[in-house]
Order: structure tokens, then C-alpha cells, then sequence
């Protein structure tokens, strides 16, 4: 579908506020076999249960609240586990509820948040269990490799290579000769992306991936699919994290900081080839904006020079925001946030999603580091970076146990939100449980007096993105 | 065709292989075979073999956005994506040997298990007159450029019966 009505873009509605109250993950490693998936879905639903606050007496008080459970899991060939969710919802000990298994590639984390909200807005649940998980350890590398490229077309692209990093690139070919004039300086801002989030993740006990990198390091790893390197790609993870979601009275009752949630998701072509020229989108702040709107025929016109959104920007993610921002009254999100998770899959997609979502104008991504305002401290000024992204290392420097990732979003931006970043993050018993010890240089990434926030989980090259958006309750813009 | 020297159906549970002890780690072998159809897509998979390259095109004129300039769907599309009413077939394989160009273009060094292209691996999408769509697919002989002139290649004598029967070499 190319022509979107009025109708196809309505901003959704929820019938009834949705809050997130608890958050818990396992720590997150490319091997575990120290622990089977069971045993790291229950480690998460612990945490959620034990350590966020909640008003209750131990775990089987809030057993007795939980009304449906949804459960994010992608690869049945990776975990070697059909009806896993079964699986988990039994040794979570939630029979005989409900429960669901939820599948949209990277996006199921995401995708699982999404439908654990909307049977709260929609009324069905008044709490309810959003739970992810992968394990990507059964398998070398290169099977595995080859068991993320049958998530593209089998017939038309799998067999090109059998490696999902290889379709990717040709966007981010495509992208870097046409915006970023294949220049050096664009390949340098894709390195400071995996420096900042390989960064971030040193200060993050879950996190699987921490190393303090330079730009050089980056640019001297082995190349995976031309210019997409080493450092560029995210990890390929085991763990497990859980979300609990409730109506406004269940919210009050277990917590005394609930969080408000709002998603939408939006979709995309599974294969880059079907990707037609079309109209964009205009996200609010465009809307109002003629500069914004010339520079935007002025780059794609009529679809001749280059096609909307053809190989340099993803629909889905561009959707799912429309719907997103449209739902809760973002205007301009560099504005009326304050820090973003975004799902750096690899450092080039992470600035064609700067785009995506309005952080810039499409064709000027790479901006949104250069500028400074993609860090905790913007390392040009010293000062507050606007709006930092991806403080918990991301899917680069955390992890991307895909059916866990954008849980683990929602969850850090809740925490974030709570001011609890620190309860989550410093103590060195969190550090130890996870047979780590806290680094020298741990720094304190609690963004001060966070009111709002935003996550994308994303899937395919582009083919499933949720935008998930967070608010505390006295923070919200439409009321 | 070689199968594997042993019987899947039949593992001898003694044959397992302890990788660990402690956890305990064992192996869990498989190697099943799938039987897949191209179903009303055989003509695009048998046309490679005979040296042809088909796309499809919607010819319903009630279909919203119709009298497109640029109108076949290259992946073949058996129903049309905006109206479901079935697509007609076109051959597309001398407009492709005089019009198609790299639209991108990548070089796969680390492929996945079970590649079968030879590797360093150069994937181009390749951008064809009146063609709507961008098709993914492999460059021979040459080091591409966006926007070089390219010409279709095809593995008609010893044909695989999939996308890699077809290559591009510049034009």
C-alpha cells in the first residue's frame, strides 16, 4: 500500500490510561550455558517482582494481581523450542492465565509491549506480564547468521549471502553515497556511535558488550558487509527481561511512581526490493515547518533523483512515530523528550532512524551526534546533551536478545523515569551477581529530572518498528 | 546428490557428544531437508534457467494508483499488492540488457553457514526502466558503482532453480 487515507493514519486511542510500574532483566551474554532460558526468565521476573518497589508482600501477592502474560520470543530455530511461551508461563508458575507468544523479528520486544498495552487500554487486563527472551548460543556464529537471514525473503534475498548484516548494508551504501557523500566525516559519526554506546554500556552490570573504544578502533575492526564493520553491528545475545503493565487503579495500588505508556507500531515491506516511491509522512513539526518541507522536495521531488523512503529511510519507523506522537501530543520530540533508547541494529540505521523520528530532518541524522546532543554530557559544550540516546550501551554495548530488547528499553526508560537508574545500575551486589565487578570508571547516567522518554524496537531491514513513548503522569502533554 | 552418511531418523542415543560436564553441554545433531514450492512464482525460477527474467505488472485499470510510469513489480508479485487482483506477466529481459544501473551496492566478505555464492560476494540492487521495484541480486567481474550500466547473466547450463541462476555484468 502506497496511499495512506485519513483513516489508515488516525492516531490510535487507548480507552483507558496504560502505566508500567516494574522492570526486570538477566544480565546478557553471547553464551550462557550456565543457565538454561527458564532460569533467566524467572531471574528477570524476580527482579520485577522484588526489587522495583512494588506495595506487596513477596512474589505470590502479585501473582494474585496478574491477569494475562504476553511473551516475546522470535527464533523457535535459534532456542530449538516451539511454544516456548508455554514453557515459560509454567515455570513462571502463572497457570492457568492467558498467555500469548509474540513474533515480529527484532521488533519483538517491542511488538510484546505493544500487546501487552492494549489488552490493559482496551480493558480486558488490568495487569498484565509482558516477558521477552532469546538464546542465540546454540549455534556458532555464521549458523546463526544464516538463521537471522531467513528472516528476509528465502526465495529472493537469503540465498545472497545468508547474512542479514549484507542487506542491511545495501541501505546504508545507498545512504552514505547519497547523504553523507561517502565522506569520511559520515564514516567518523558512525564510529562515535559505537564508541558512545559501547561506552554507556560500561556503566551497565546487564550489559554484554562494555568496552571503552576510540574511532580508530572502530574503523580498524573487520568489515562484516562493506561499510558496515565489526564495531557497527549490534550482539547476538542470550537473557531475558520482563515488563508489568497496568490500569490506573492496579498502577496506584502496587506502586507509588507509576510511569505512563503509549505505543503504536508501524510496518514496512519485508523486502528492501518492494520498497515503491511515495508521499512522506510529515511528522508534526514538519507539518508546520516550510523549510523543512522544501529541503524534503528538494531531496526526493517526484521520486526521480531519489525514492521515499527507497533505500535511506525506514517507513515503519516513520509510522509507528506519526501514530505515536499523534496519540500523546509530541510536537517536536527533540524538544518535549528527554532521553530516547533507539534499536542500533547497526550505527548506520541508528542515524537513518534519527530521521525517521524527527530528531532531524531527513538527509541531516548524522547531526544529532555531531551536535553533542546525543550524549548524557555533550562532549562539545561540557553541558547536558538535549537529548540523550542510548544510555544503556544499546543493542551494540547492551545486548540484542531480540525477544528481550525492547522490553529491556521500555524497562531502562521506566527506571530512568523513576529516578531509579541508579538503584538499577551502582550497587556492586549487582555488579557481583552477574560475576562482574563494578569498573573503576562507572559513571552515574541517571538524565536529571527525566519526565519523558522514547523507545524503538525495530525488525527486518525495516519491516516491524513500535515507538514506544513514556511519560511521568504529572508530565503529560495531551491531557 | 550426497546425503549425510547418517540416518537422522535413527540417532543412536550413545552417540551423543559431551561438549561440557559441568553444566552439562551435549551436542543435539540434526540436518533436515525442506520441500519447497515456488508455487505461481515457477515461472520467474524456470524462466532464469531458460535465460529469461519475467516480471509482473497489475493490468486492472480501477487499481488506485494506476497509469504508473514505473509499474512492474520485479520481485514477480502473484496478486497485486494495492488491488489483489492477480498480476500479468511480462518478460522484462531485453528492457533489463538495455536500462538497468546499480542502485547500491555492498561486498559480502563473512557470509552465513550455508552460503552458496562465492565470496568476496559483490550484492547489487539493480534498478530497471518502468520496473517499480529494486531487485536485490549479485554483480559479476567488476567492482560496482551506483549507477553503472549492468546486464543480466544467467546460469542456464547447470541451472541451481534459484535467484542465484541470475547475475549482472556490466553493460
Amino acid at each position: 500500500m502506497i496511499k495512506f487515507t485519513e483513516r489508515n493514519l488516525a492516531p490510535p486511542k487507548q480507552m483507558r490510561p496504560v502505566y508500567v510500574v516494574a522492570a526486570g532483566h538477566s544480565d546478557f551474554r553471547k553464551r550462557y550455558p550456565e543457565k538454561k532460558t527458564e532460569e533467566l526468565c524467572v531471574e528477570a521476573f524476580r527482579m520485577l517482582a522484588l526489587e522495583n518497589d512494588l506495595k506487596i508482600s513477596g512474589i505470590q501477592e502479585l501473582k494474585g494481581y496478574i491477569h494475562s502474560a504476553f511473551y516475546g520470543h522470535f527464533a523457535d530455530h535459534f532456542g530449538d523450542q516451539l511454544l516456548g511461551e508455554a514453557l515459560i508461563h509454567d515455570r513462571l508458575g502463572l497457570d492457568p492465565l492467558g498467555n500469548v507468544g509474540i513474533k515480529t523479528g527484532g521488533a519483538t520486544g517491542g511488538s510484546t509491549v505493544w500487546m501487552a498495552a492494549n489488552a490493559v487500554a482496551s480493558g480486558y487486563s488490568d495487569c498484565v506480564l509482558a516477558l521477552g527472551w532469546e538464546r542465540m548460543d546454540e549455534v556458532d556464529t555464521w549458523t546463526g547468521n544464516h538463521y537471522i537471514s531467513t528472516a528476509a525473503d528465502k526465495d529472493f534475498e537469503t540465498e545472497l549471502g545468508h547474512i542479514y548484516t549484507g542487506y542491511y548494508a545495501l541501505m546504508a551504501q545507498r545512504y552514505w553515497k547519497t547523504f553523507g557523500k561517502s565522506s569520511d566525516a559520515f564514516r567518523r559519526t558512525m564510529s562515535k556511535i559505537a564508541v558512545k554506546n559501547r561506552g554507556y554500556a560500561c556503566s551497565n552490570p546487564f550489559a554484554q558488550g562494555a568496552a571503552r573504544l576510540t574511532v580508530e578502533d572502530v574503523e580498524r575492526s573487520p568489515i562484516v558487509a562493506d561499510p558496515l564493520r565489526f564495531y557497527d553491528c549490534c550482539l547476538m545475545s542470550v537473557g531475558a527481561s520482563a515488563l508489568l503493565l497496568c490500569d490506573e487503579k492496579t498502577a496506584y495500588r502496587l506502586s507509588d511512581d507509576p510511569i505512563r505508556l503509549f505505543i503504536a507500531a508501524g510496518s514496512h515491506t519485508l523486502r528492501t526490493a518492494d520498497r515503491r516511491h511515495m508521499d512522506i509522512p510529515l511528522l508534526p513539526a514538519e507539518l508546520d515547518n516550510t523549510d523543512v518541507k522544501r529541503h524534503y522536495m528538494d531531496l526526493y521531488g517526484d521520486g526521480e533523483t531519489e525514492p521515499y523512503p527507497g533505500f535511506t529511510g525506514f517507513l515503519a519507523a516513520r509510522i509507528a512515530a506519526h501514530y505515536a506522537y499523534n496519540m500523546c501530543g509530541i510536537y517536536d520530540p527533540m524538544e518535549d523528550l528527554d532521553l530516547v533508547e533507539l534499536h542500533d541494529a547497526f550505527t548506520i540505521s541508528d542515524i537513518q532512524t534519527y530521521e525517521d523520528i524527527g530528531l532531524r530532518p531527513y538527509g541531516s541524522g548524522p547531526d544529532y551526534i555531531e551536535s553533542g546532543d546525543a550524549y548524557l554530557i555533550n562532549p562539545n559544550t561540557g553541558e547536558p546533551g538535549r537529548l540523550p540516546s542510548n544510555l544503556t550501551g544499546g543493542l551494540i554495548g547492551c545486548m540484542h536478545a531480540v525477544g528481550a530488547t525492547g522490553i529491556m528499553q521500555v524497562g531502562e526508560i521506566m527506571w530512568q523515569l523513576q529516578n531509579k537508574w541508579a538503584k538499577f545500575h551502582a550497587p556492586e551486589e549487582l555488579w557481583e551477581r552477574f560475576g562482574k565487578e563494578k569498573p573503576a570508571d562507572f559513571e552515574d547516567l541517571q538524565v536529571q529530572g527525566a519526565r519523558r522518554g522514547l523507545a524503538i524496537s525495530h525488525a527486518g531491514v525495516g519491516s516491524h518498528v513500535t515507538c514506544s513513548i513514556l511519560m511521568r503522569p504529572e508530565a503529560l502533554i495531551k491531557k | 546428490m550426497t546425503k549425510n552418511a547418517y540416518d537422522f531418523n535413527n540417532l543412536n542415543p550413545s552417540a551423543t557428544v559431551i561438549r561440557r560436564l559441568d553444566p552439562l553441554v551435549i551436542e543435539k545433531p540434526r540436518a533436515p531437508i525442506h520441500i519447497h514450492t515456488y508455487g505461481g512464482e515457477t515461472r520467474f525460477f524456470k524462466g532464469l534457467a531458460e535465460g529469461r527474467l519475467w516480471g509482473t505488472y497489475c493490468d486492472n485499470l480501477d487499481c488506485d494508483p494506476s497509469g504508473r510510469e514505473a509499474y512492474i513489480h520485479l520481485p514477480p508479485r502473484i496478486y497485486c499488492p494495492d488491488c489483489l487482483e492477480k498480476m500479468e506477466w511480462q518478460d522484462i529481459t531485453d528492457v533489463a540488457r538495455e536500462t538497468a544501473r546499480i542502485h547500491t551496492h555492498i561486498t559480502v566478505l563473512n557470509p552465513g553457514a550455508f552460503n552458496r555464492v562465492a565470496i568476496p560476494c559483490q550484492l547489487v540492487s539493480i534498478e530497471i526502466e518502468g520496473v517499480a521495484t529494486v531487485l536485490m541480486s549479485q554483480l559479476m567481474g567488476a567492482e560496482p558503482e551506483i549507477g553503472m550500466p549492468v546486464e543480466p547473466v544467467f546460469n542456464t547450463s547447470n541451472p541451481t532453480f534459484t535467484i542465484l541462476d541470475l547475475a549482472w555484468k556490466p553493460r
